[in-house]
């Protein structure tokens, strides 16, 4: 494990309750080793962009977080719950974070409202109407209301991408993870994802997300990772990192995609 | 930006198609090559060949057609009395309706094009032709089928020139055109009146009996009125309910006219006041009231405490009853046994007040049928027929065909959920089980349990041998269903997982609410194609000793006094009625595979 | 902070995802097997109340029964009633896979075919066919057949049929070509022969690939397999000498003792519990050393524990009888069956043909030299074999469909001929899609062959009925039924499977 170069954060920030904590994550697929004992804190409203080239473990550390994926060593903590094989914990855990998925993955078989009152009425058990109301209010809020009725299949990727955001939203998540959420996108639909993305930044959501979106993360993150074959290689603010990053693995990949 | 006007594009004439006519399309498509001249003698020299080798037999002097039209009766229903008939025909009437209201309910009213109906009427028209030259028959036969032949096909012909094209007809033309059609072969088509009287046979000419004919017409009517009636009715109802009507309808509605109306159990009412309706009432409310505090969210845990519980009782009662300490009535365990699956579910479909209100009242609902049911079944008939069972012929193959495939349902998509699970055991047993009933013929199975349920029944209890046939072939059929939706379980992307998991949604409600719905619709060819192939292998009860429409024609009316050795004759017919169900059957599934879009993509 | 406590503490075992998931899967499988266990006790309760006990002891018993064609129609014993009925199921499975392979290809082929009568027959043909079941098929072949003029033999002696073919009430004659003597040392000598051809191949193959054009090399292969298979048919009995090699190893085999088998199966099944944990720590091991275990995979390896254990007690505990009778008798008698194919005085012709004859008498028949078959197989064969053959015709139809028009318009593009696209790319790929469901289509002959029972035919299930009818033995024919089917059936999915990857290579 190499070392980790840490640049620091605000005090502000590191003033705040941690929100995730991951110590030594240790994550193999068969013999192949994805995550190599990552240590990372989230803090509570931090916005964390996670950079790195594909197939650098980013994916896997986020699912790793939501239990999407069972890590094999370490520990993983979300709001002060240990991820382990305690059925509560996982049930907590998973009705806490929230996921958007790079490919949407809209149930296709029900509505754009069904899509986001499912979760709502039968995992948080709550009545119909005030689901469908809450529903409506996201709705707005991604800018799509009037597509309420209609099936996945029938809005376009930006508009699915939202949706799949609201439906997130709807189970009211301390937390929010984003797996490249624009990168299925036509280029003219990125803007009004990522506009959803800062909007939910400032009203103070906990969030983590991969991307490849550098003014998103210049502008919104409180801080960036850095990963690579599956180490955390840096971590820093936005001026530390896209003014003077330290290491020669992160320059060499600034320097590919700015 | 500066508006360009662009001249208007200028067609410019397409070629001339080439010449066509009857001898340029023979030279294309029947001798453009040697080789292709060599097809089309070689084909037509079988074809030929093997026609009028089929007719001559269809027409041949030992064939007895009064073998089939006196025992048409027979053929559908067997042994049922004629005196109860009134019954088959409501039973019937009530099925057209459904079927008539299914139509308008799940939208199926295609348009048919005219030119489509000109073209078969003429290929029609060509048919009798060719029949009546390749039929060994008398000539003035012969030439009266090919002049009626090439009428009906100038006719459709000249018709189909004077019509305007692309033109097409609404449905219900077609379904009053087959009404009209029914109409004329009973009213019109001189078929001779033939029938047993007190076990005499009379044959005397006209066209068919007045009890055949006022049913049949009522029918008819029934079938138009259900159509137009629905699709008033749709305009009020929404279609939502209309279809939830009719599914409840298909699933519960063939019971009730089997249990309830052909049978018609004889009631101890006396009986059914003190005992049956106290256990059905304690059941409902005792059991609905439990649910509906179960249903709570903050329950969570205590219901399946108490499912658990529920069930390790109803597991006890059975073990108890075999080593004869405890008995109780049968629908007693039974009713422990899904009020345990309801608790155990509760959990899942837990909510607000009108949910859970609504799962109470589900149970109810379910409690009022089952135990109508296990009361309508377990009373005895009312008929009195000369040989078991109450419902025979082609009624008989419907009717468990039907079952089979309702039966068999659960029992597959169980499987097949084990089979695609990731927890090893299940994969191992369901494998197992699936690919060893594969792997054996239907009729041993169907062997094996008309001989091996009785012994396997602890003490007491009894099964009727077709009862036993039933749960062999829907355990048998069963394993086949678990493929074909195992098939539309792999066709759902990880990502359908992944995103309910996340929503944390459990394992139960991500596979009833997100998995098994989209699988099941992109299974629906495959179940199709099943249900055909059980309803053609229903003929096997025939070995096993059901009295079904093959047995009847193999055997029963091939062993009247009147009709003996006539049983190739009814052969020739039972393979007509299989064929027209069949045929139909996929044609129908075609056309709604291409209205749900499967399979072309 | 809220997450200083946290530690990798386990929760309780009721909590516990990986532990309750096992559990669950524990409760179920000991559930089934309770649930087996008691069937089986109530019937043979039942069983044992009726006097009767589940064993094969019977089947040394005597016969008494006849059945309508087969190896020996007035069987001994139990067990050669039952092998010779299991030959007719496998005569009409065999004969009709291939025949409706045939049928149903053309057919299938007609219906792709630009010739519109070829087209419209084909069609026809299908969609009539396949809409009637088999069973009812096989019905009216019977009855077709009954209603056949009977034969009319010589008044005195035998006489040859006046065809080559003859067909009436009494059933279907053809010539008989059938294995004589020299047919094993033939097949011998072949496969000695085989060695060098598949030599020659390879040097034919290399000189066409050195030099370049085209040098024939299937035809000259086919050719001096020609010429090896004439020196073969006549140098057969050459091979003779093998009959005591396969004896003298018969022997050999046949004084193994049983503990030492019993002891080599016990080693085995250990051996491969030992390979399997092996293999997953292996599939676990990283460079980092051993990744860490789940439960899951715990569990695994304790059932592949467990499942070593339960077969070590059945070979020395439960059945240590079969396993001899099984593995040193059976395969000892297995090699002398083949030492006695090659035995002495065997050889001559491998290969001999037959035409079929009359026989005399008030009831005429066909005498047994011609390959007859009976109307009862006459009838379920044509049944099988039209039934499937509609099946197979769209399952051909389906997968030349199948193979992108792009690909032949590439093909010709590259300026294949018509019959270089057709055999070296449309071909194999719409065999890979053929192949699987026609595995299926003939296994479901193969089960269907169990419809003889309908027209009377002697196949296993009828003998079968026939003899659980008479001794009650009712569990233990229909586990010889199972034992039979299965296995079939999972030859042909082993045939099927292999055809399968060899095509992909093909394809490659
Ligand atoms: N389910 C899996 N099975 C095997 N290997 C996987 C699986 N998922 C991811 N990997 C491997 O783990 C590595 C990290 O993958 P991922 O986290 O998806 O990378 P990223 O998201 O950074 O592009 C990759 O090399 C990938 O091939
Ligand atoms: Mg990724």
């Amino acid at each position: 494990m190499s070392k980790v170069i840490d640049a620091g954060m605000s005090d502000e920030l590191a003033a705040r309750e941690d929100m995730i904590v991951c110590r030594g994550v240790k994550k193999w697929f068969g013999d192949f080793q994805a995550l190599r004992g990552v240590d990372l804190t989230v803090k509570d409203r931090e916005v964390m962009v996670v950079l790195g080239p594909s197939g650098s473990g980013k994916s896997t550390l986020i699912r790793c977080i939501n239990r999407l994926e069972v890590h094999q060593e370490g520990d993983i903590i979300v709001d002060g719950v240990e991820l382990s094989n305690d059925v509560r914990n996982i049930d907590k855990i998973r009705s806490e974070v929230g996921m958007v998925f790079q490919q949407f993955n809209l149930f296709p078989h029900l509505t754009v409202l069904d899509n986001v009152t499912l979760a709502p009425i039968w995992v948080r058990k709550r009545p119909k109407a005030e689901a469908e109301a809450t529903a409506m209010q996201l709705l707005e809020r991604v800018g799509i209301p009037e597509q309420a009725a209609k099936f996945p299949g029938q809005l376009s990727g930006g508009q699915q991408q939202r949706v799949a955001i609201a439906r997130s939203l709807a189970m009211e998540p301390k937390i929010m993870l984003f797996d490249e959420p624009t990168s299925a996108l036509d280029p003219e639909m990125i803007s009004e994802v990522l506009d959803v993305m800062k909007g939910l930044a400032q009203s103070g959501m906990t969030m983590v997300c991969v991307t490849h979106e550098m003014g998103f993360a210049r502008e919104v993150a409180d801080r960036i990772v850095f990963m690579e074959s599956g180490d955390v290689v840096e971590i820093g603010t936005p001026e530390h990192f896209f003014t003077n990053p330290t290491e020669d693995r992160t320059k060499l990949f600034l320097s590919q995609i700015l | 930006m500066t508006d360009i006007t662009m001249p208007p594009p200028v067609d410019e004439l397409a070629p001339e198609p080439p010449p066509s006519g009857p001898v340029v399309w023979a030279r294309e498509n029947l001798f453009s090559s040697w080789g292709n001249a060599l097809q089309t003698f070689f084909f037509l020299f079988i074809s030929w060949q093997i026609l009028s080798w089929l007719l001559g037999k269809l027409v041949a002097e030992e064939r007895n057609w009064d073998a089939v039209l006196t025992n048409s009766r027979t053929f559908f229903t067997f042994n049922y009395p004629l005196e109860q008939f009134a019954r088959m025909w409501f039973s019937l009437g009530a099925l057209i309706v459904a079927v008539g209201i299914t139509l308008i309910a799940f939208g199926f009213e295609p348009r048919v094009r005219t030119s489509k109906i000109v073209q078969s009427t003429i290929g029609l028209g060509a048919a009798v032709a060719v029949i009546g030259v390749l039929t060994p028959v008398s000539g003035s036969w012969r030439l009266g089928l090919i002049a009626v032949g090439v009428a009906i096909g100038v006719v459709a012909w000249l018709a189909g020139r004077a019509l305007p094209d692309g033109q097409t007809l609404p449905f219900w033309s077609l379904l009053v055109g087959f009404a009209v059609f029914v109409m004329v072969l009973v009213w019109i088509v001189p078929w001779g009146q033939n029938e047993f009287l007190d076990g005499e046979y009379i044959d005397e000419p006209g066209t068919v009996n007045i009890t055949t004919k006022q049913p049949w017409t009522v029918m008819m009517g029934l079938l138009l009125g259900s159509f137009f009636g629905a699709r008033a009715l749709a305009r009020v109802v929404p279609r939502r309910i209309l279809q939830l009507a009719m599914i409840v309808w298909w699933v519960m509605g063939p019971a009730f006219l089997l249990f309830l109306v052909l049978r018609d159990p004889a009631f101890d009412w006396g009986y059914v006041l003190a005992v049956d309706i106290p256990i059905a009432l304690a059941f409902g409310l005792g059991g609905g009231a439990l649910l509906y505090w179960l249903t709570e969210p903050v329950r969570g845990e205590i219901a399946r405490i108490v499912g658990a519980l529920l069930l390790g009782t109803a597991a006890l009662t059975w073990i108890l009853a075999f080593f004869g300490v405890v008995s109780m009535l049968q629908k007693i365990r039974l009713s422990i046994l899904f009020l345990a699956l309801f608790a155990l579910a509760a959990a899942t479909f837990a909510g607000e007040r009108s949910v859970r209100l609504r799962y109470a009242g589900i149970w109810m609902g379910f409690v009022a049928l089952t135990h109508w049911l296990i009361t309508g079944i377990n009373t005895p008939s009312t008929l009195d027929i000369a040989a078991p069972p109450f419902i025979g012929g082609f009624a008989l193959t419907l009717t468990i065909a039907y079952y089979v495939m309702l039966a068999s349902f659960p029992i597959g998509a169980l499987m097949a959920l084990a089979r695609t699970s990731t927890l090893p055991i299940f994969r191992i047993l369901s494998t197992t089980y699936i690919e060893v009933v594969r792997g054996i013929p239907l009729i041993t199975v169907l062997f094996f349990f008309s001989i091996m349920v009785p012994l396997f029944l602890p003490g007491e209890m009894e099964l009727s041998e077709l009862a036993a046939i039933f749960i062999g072939y829907t355990l048998f059929s069963g394993a086949y269903m678990a493929e074909n939706i195992r098939g539309g379980l792999q066709s759902i992307r990880k990502g359908q997982f992944e995103a309910a998991d996340a929503l944390g949604l459990t394992t139960a409600q991500r596979t009833a609410f997100i998995v098994l719905p989209q699988a099941l619709r992109v299974s629906i060819p495959n179940l199709v194609g099943q249900a055909i192939a059980t309803f053609k292998e229903t003929s096997l009860i025939a070995i096993v000793g059901g009295f079904d429409l093959l047995r009847v024609g193999n055997q029963t009316v091939a062993s009247q006094p009147a009709f003996l050795g006539q049983s190739l004759t009814a052969l020739f017919f039972v393979s007509f009625v299989y064929w027209v169900f069949a045929y139909s059957m996929s044609r129908a599934s075609r056309s709604l595979e291409e209205k749900l879009g499967v399979g072309s993509r | 902070m809220a997450t200083t406590h946290a530690s990798q503490q386990r929760p309780p075992l009721w909590r516990d995802a990986g532990v309750l998931k096992w559990v669950v899967q524990i409760i179920v499988l000991v559930l089934v097997i309770g649930v087996f266990w008691f069937l089986s006790t109530v019937a043979a309760d039942s069983l044992a109340a009726g006097g009767i006990e589940v064993d094969y002891d019977w089947l040394d018993g005597p016969a008494n029964i006849q059945l309508s064609e087969g190896i020996s129609t007035v069987p001994a014993t139990m067990w050669e009633a039952l092998r010779s009925a299991a030959s007719n199921t496998l005569r009409v499975a065999i004969a009709g896979i291939f025949a409706a392979t045939i049928l149903g290809t053309v057919i299938g082929l007609a219906r792709l075919s630009t010739n519109w009568v070829a087209q419209k027959a084909a069609s026809v043909y299908i969609e009539t066919l396949r809409n009637i079941p088999v069973l009812v098929l096989i019905l009216l072949a019977a009855a077709i057949l009954g209603s056949l003029p009977d034969l009319e033999g010589p008044e005195e002696g035998a006489t040859d049929t006046r065809f080559w073919f003859d067909i009436s009430k009494r059933g279907l004659a053809l010539p008989r070509v059938f294995y004589a003597d020299g047919f094993y040392q033939f097949l011998a000598l072949m496969a000695v022969f085989s060695v060098g051809i598949v030599f020659a191949r390879r040097q034919l193959q290399a000189k066409q690939d050195r030099e370049g054009g085209d040098h024939k090399v299937g035809l000259k292969v086919a050719g001096i397999t020609l010429v090896a298979a004439v020196i073969a048919w006549f140098a057969n009995p050459v091979m003779g000498f093998l009959g005591s090699v396969f004896g003298g190893l018969s022997d050999a085999w046949g004084s193994i003792p049983r503990p030492a088998m019993q002891l080599v199966l016990s080693a085995l099944a250990i051996g491969a519990a030992a390979l399997f944990i092996k293999n997953f720590l292996d599939s676990r091991r990283t460079p980092a050393g051993l990744a860490k275990l789940t439960d899951d995979d715990y569990f695994r390896m304790i059932f592949a524990g467990v499942g070593a254990l339960i077969a070590c007690v059945m070979i020395w505990v439960v059945v240590p009888g079969l396993i001899g009778d099984l593995f040193v008798d059976g395969l000892r008698d297995l090699i002398q069956w083949f030492a006695d194919k090659f035995g002495n005085g065997r050889g001559n012709r491998p290969i001999d043909a037959m035409r079929p004859t009359l026989s005399t008498g008030r009831f005429a028949n066909y005498g047994p030299e011609g390959l007859t078959m009976t109307p009862f197989f006459a009838a379920l064969f044509f049944g099988l074999v039209l039934y499937t053959a509609s099946f197979i015709a769209e399952i051909v139809r389906g997968g030349v469909l199948a193979v992108p028009k792009g690909q032949t318009e590439a093909a010709a593009a590259l300026g294949l001929s018509r019959m270089q696209s057709l055999r070296k790319v449309i071909l194999p790929q719409a065999f890979r899609v053929i192949m699987p469901p026609l595995g299926n289509q003939y296994l479901n002959i193969t089960k269907n062959t169990s419809l003889a029972i309908a027209v009377g035919m002697s196949d296993l299930v009828q003998i079968g009925q026939t003899i659980y009818n008479k001794n009650n033995q009712t569990l233990a024919v229909f586990g010889l039924f199972m034992a039979f089917y299965l296995t079939c059936s999972l030859t042909i999915s082993f045939i099927v499977n292999n055809i399968n990857r060899r095509l992909a290579i093909v394809e490659r």
